[in-house]
Formats: C-alpha cells, structure tokens, sequence
C-alpha cells in the first residue's frame, strides 16, 4: 500500500475538553439547600443530618459519559427541600440546572411516582440527564425512607 | 451500608448521541442546534485471492434539525488496490469502481471521489421514556453513474440503568449504476442496472467505565439483483468486537468484522464468488473495520 494513498485522507485535529465543570463544593450544597443550619456525619458516606432533622444526601447518577454529581436535601418529614446540580460534565443537557426544572422536586416524598412526563417534566434534547437525576431523587428518598429514618 | 452500596449500583453513563457502533445506528440523536463533524475510515481487506484492500473514507456534518430530527452531509470518497481477488483469480474491483473496465491480469490500483451524502434520521420513540426506542433513517448518495437511496429502521433498547445498549437496524437500499449492458455483445452500450442490498445488523455494548464501552456487533448483507426480495445474488455473515469512547465533546469508536463461512449459494450468485462458506465477491470481503472519530461543538 502506497503512503501517498493515505495522505490524502483528511485529518481531524480534534482535541478533548475533558475537565469536571463543578458549580458547587459540598460545602456550598449544604449552604445552599439548608442555609444556617449545622450538619453531622450519618455514619455513612455523602449523607449528612442536619440540625433541624433533615438530611443531605450526595450522590451521583449516570449521565451521558460521566456521571452528575447531585445534592438532594431532605425535610425532617422525608419531603424534598431543594436539589442541586454540583456536577455536570456532558456535552448536552445544562438544562437540568435550571432552577424551574428542580423546582418540580420540592416536596416529593418517596410515595411520589418520580417519573419523566409523569409528575417530572421531560427537558427535550436532555432525557437521559432528565431521566437519572429522576430516578437518583427517587432512590435517595426511599433509601432515607427505608434506611434512615427512625435510627438515630 | 445498604445505601452505599445501592448508590454503588447506580453505575455509569450509557448512550450518547454519538455513533457507540461502528456498523450499527443507535437511536441516539443530537438535541436541537447540535453540531458534530464525523470522520471515518472504513478498511475492507482480501478476497478469494492474490491481494484485496479497499480504504473508504467518509466526512460528515450532523446537525440537530429538532430533538427528533438529525440531518447530515457527507463526502464519500474510495482508495482500492485489487490484484487476482475475484472468482477464478481475475482482478475485480470493488463495487464503487464497477464502472471501470479492468482486464483479469490487472494490477487495479484508483482512487475516486464516491459521491455526495445527505442523510436523516427521525425518532419516534426514544428508549430513555418509552418501552423501546423507534427511529426511521434515509441516506441518499448521488455520484458519477451511481445513485443510491439507503433506508433504516433503529430500533434501541437499553439495560442495567442504561449502561447496557442493544440497537437492531433493518436496511433497504436500492441502488442504480450506469453500467456496461450485459445484453450488448459490442460491449459499447451502458444502461442503468438495479440491485438492492438488504442488511440486518445487531449491535450490543456495555459501558464497563466512565467514558468507556465494549460490546459485539453482528451484520447481514443479502444483494439482490432486483428491487424486491428476488434474484439473490448474495449474503454474507460478519461478527466482531466493538469499543467505543465518548468524552464530553470527542468519540472514537473502532470495530472490527470477519466474515463467518456461513454463506451459501443463491439464486444470482456469480460462479466462484462462494469459497467454503465465504462469498467473497462484489461488496463481501474476508474482513472490515471502521474507525469513527467525532467532535461535537
């Protein structure tokens, strides 16, 4: 085979931009969703109590390549408080940031149905990022519901 | 400790709107004002004989039209060297080149600009929020003597929290070449010739880690000297491995076929182009792979 057969083939010069695009800490997360309030270890990794009886969890869920990292905040009554987006490193489907998409999250409790084009809109062009994030409340709140509550 | 470990499960990410196949089309598609550029280099090696290597290239632009509607543009263009590959040892060249008139004993050694691309893809059922993901393809090509309308029916369905893909395409494509005509004893006359290539192709993989996935694919290619399901002339089995590796804006997905000797002789089948179970004439070769690359912006 000739090399000057190959030459003629073009040639991408492309590049990776792989870095995390992180928007919160943990430390931010707990502010954010439980301004004022002090949290303690639950014995377990990524869920704390706080002093108001509630519970942050951390966590993350599949996303497209990597995973999103999310922040799930927890009323002293199982409910939903506030959910953050802490990481996102896909190429499409910021839009799961968006504060009037998470807003649909406060006050689900873990006998809400938790689905996409149920009680959770679907972002278009996002569904699978829309889709774990859904499924990753629901599991974090059923663990609390299951696992958590009553035991310390 | 049980949440831990269930958070553990929850596992990585599967699918993208990237090509995870390099055979196979997935239902995954670009949101609406994507862009990708794709690049690929398919290599098809060795036939019945003497030496076989042909080196297709292809560049393509997607675009997301809508959430459900991808459209792209793309350049075809063929690099092949062919020497005593053919039935009873004559140099025959590959389909794209068929025009050419090539002598047995011929060293053939071209390249040539294939032809020009457009293609869609319509999603009618996405795998992420219905029982399974439906989508419809269509890909013209236009090129010197040769038109060719390529159809496709993707259906998708994942596992295992999406980290596990199994997509199944369908494709019709008729095609038309202006041709030497058999019918002309002077071997002056050309006339446009029909034949159809029908292909089932099954493509599974699984995200194993972030970023990172493996799988298998299978094809079928059946020609036909006819537009409907008659005059088989051949079909051919391939089956291999797939890895695929999607970042935040870049892919790269290379997989590699052999043909299993599992073909058999058909109506149309040309004598010689069936070797113990391999039909190795027309667009059948020993082995393919394909390497994808992709950036979207």
């Amino acid at each position: 085979m000739k090399a000057s057969h190959w030459a003629w083939l073009p040639v991408a010069v492309i590049s990776t931009s792989a870095y995390a695009t992180t928007y919160l800490t943990v430390e931010q997360a707990q502010r954010a969703i439980f301004p004022g309030a002090s949290f303690s270890a639950s014995g377990q990794p990524g869920i704390w109590r706080t002093s108001n009886g509630g519970y942050l969890v951390v966590d993350r869920v599949v996303g497209k390549h990597e995973f999103i990292t999310i922040a799930v905040g927890i009323n002293a009554n199982g409910t939903v408080k506030q959910i953050e987006i802490m990481e996102y490193r896909e190429s499409y489907g910021y839009e799961v940031r968006d504060a009037a998409w998470r807003a649909q999250f406060v006050g689900k409790s873990a006998s809400s149905p938790l689905q996409l084009n149920a009680d959770i809109k679907n972002i278009s062009g996002a569904t699978l990022s829309s889709k774990h994030v859904t499924d990753g409340v629901k599991r974090i709140l059923q663990k609390v519901e299951s696992g958590l509550k009553g035991t310390g | 400790m049980a949440l831990a470990i269930t958070f553990s499960l929850i596992g990585f990410a599967a699918s993208a709107e990237e090509s995870m196949f390099g055979f196979v089309y997935t239902t995954d598609l670009l949101p609406q004002g994507g862009k990708e550029v794709e690049q690929w280099a398919s290599w098809r090696h060795q036939k019945i004989g003497g030496y076989y290597d042909q080196l297709e290239g292809r560049t393509e632009f997607e675009y997301g039209l809508t959430d459900r509607l991808q459209v792209a543009l793309y350049l075809n263009y063929n690099w092949t060297q062919a020497y005593h590959n053919g039935p009873f040892g004559a140099t025959t060249p590959p389909e794209q080149f068929s025009d050419y008139q090539v002598g047995p004993d011929d060293r053939f050694n071209q390249t040539r600009f294939v032809g020009v691309s457009g293609e869609a893809i319509y999603r009618i059922l996405s795998p992420y929020t219905d029982a399974i993901g439906l989508a419809v393809y269509t890909e013209p090509t236009f090129g010197k003597n040769f038109f060719e309308l390529e159809n496709k029916i993707i259906l998708q369905k994942n596992f295992f929290d999406d980290l596990l893909t199994i997509a199944f395409n369908f494709t019709y494509a008729p095609e038309f070449r202006y041709l030497q005509d058999p019918a002309d004893p002077t071997g002056i006359a050309r006339s446009w010739q029909d034949e159809t290539d029908v292909n089932f192709a099954l493509g599974v993989s699984y995200r194993f880690v972030e970023n990172w996935s493996a799988g298998f694919e299978f094809v079928n290619e059946h020609e036909y000297n006819s537009f409907t399901f008659n005059h088989e002339s051949n079909s051919g089995y391939y089956l291999g491995p797939t890895l695929h590796y999607g970042g935040e804006r870049f892919f790269v997905t290379a997989t590699a076929l052999w043909q299993m000797p599992w073909a058999t002789a058909h109506a149309d089948t040309v004598p010689g182009a069936l070797v113990n179970g391999y039909v190795l004439d027309n667009d059948f070769e020993k082995f393919r792979f394909r390497l994808k690359a992709g950036y979207t912006f």
